[in-house]
């Protein structure tokens, strides 16, 4: 079963995404699967990562880095594809492949992103992805990013309607909406 | 009325659009830019979306939005209206865009109260919630 959670930022998507897919790995019998989609550009991402870490640890989780093109984890001989799949977050993703270090934005990333994430939960059948809500805000953006904003929107869309549940997780409460 | 409210990009007007009978729609934020607001609706279509460029053109004019819909309460008593919530996410460092965001929760809670219906749009999906 593919999965969508999302919500506002250090709600407990993460901490309930992880609980979801060792239950299904579990009840399944197949391995458990993270990806990691964040790059660490300084000290502080390099902190949040190990954190990540140390809260993921005795889960039983293996953990693919894949910070960008996220369906060669399909042709990936070392991953069973039976496995269940924490793919926490479609965000970071977005972020990997339509901003580079050296300032350059790619404006064909939310159209491939949202191809490759369908592809993933068409070619995984039991991946839990966790994305953001951060469409709430009453700011002005610069046209980059309302098209990530944008770019984000659609393929949370496209997955909501493939997933076989959407939950968003609202400070630690959980509203069903698929 | 029906009201309809979500987030940016959620698609709430596709929603409105496939579970009501809507022929044609207002769009206050055509055209809309940060130094243009939208404009005033025209509710002599049978929905009208955007509505919170409209609240936005309210601040700057010095006009509350609610008492706006008040005074011509009976123009919009069959229509479905779709506003932006822009209640979440961090308060503006601009004084006009916080008063943008408290106008469009006043508006927000008016028409809520006033509606026969409330849908708040997540990611696509609607749910009923009055």
């Amino acid at each position: 079963m593919n999965i969508f959670i999302s919500g506002g930022c250090k709600n407990g998507k993460s901490y309930y995404a992880q609980r979801r897919a060792k239950e299904m790995a579990e009840s399944l019998g197949v391995p458990l699967y993270y990806i990691a989609t964040m790059i660490p550009h300084d000290d502080e991402d390099r902190a949040r990562i190990k954190r990540h870490i140390s809260e993921r640890e005795g889960w039983g989780f293996e953990t693919i880095e894949q910070g960008l093109a996220l369906t060669e984890i399909l042709h990936n001989d070392d991953v069973d594809k039976n496995g269940v799949f924490l793919m926490d977050s479609v965000t970071a993703l977005l972020d990997n492949e339509m901003f580079d270090e050296k300032g350059n934005i790619d404006e064909a990333a939310p159209e491939r992103v949202k191809r490759d994430v369908l592809d993933f939960a068409a070619g995984t059948g039991n991946t839990v992805f966790v994305s953001d809500y951060i469409y709430g805000d009453a700011g002005y953006y610069s046209e980059t990013v309302e098209g990530y904003r944008r770019g984000l929107a659609a393929a949370d869309r496209a997955l909501t309607e493939v997933c076989e549940e959407v939950i968003e997780i609202a400070y630690g409460t959980e509203e069903r909406w698929k | 009325m029906k009201l309809i409210f979500g987030g940016a990009y959620q698609g709430k007007l596709e929603y409105a659009e496939k579970n009501y009978d809507i022929k044609t729609v207002f769009d206050c934020g055509a055209g809309a830019t940060p130094e243009a607001p939208g404009t005033e609706p025209d509710f002599g279509k049978d929905a009208v979306c955007a509505l919170e460029k409209f609240v936005l053109k309210c601040v700057r004019d010095g006009v509350e939005a609610a008492d706006y819909f008040k005074e011509n309460k009976e123009k919009w008593q069959d229509k479905v209206l779709i506003l932006t919530d822009v209640s979440q996410g961090i308060v503006p460092m601009d004084a006009e865009l916080r008063a943008f965001r408290e106008m469009n929760g006043r508006l927000m809670l008016y028409l809520a109260a006033e509606a026969d219906e409330v849908v708040r749009v997540f990611c696509g999906i609607g749910k009923r919630v009055k």
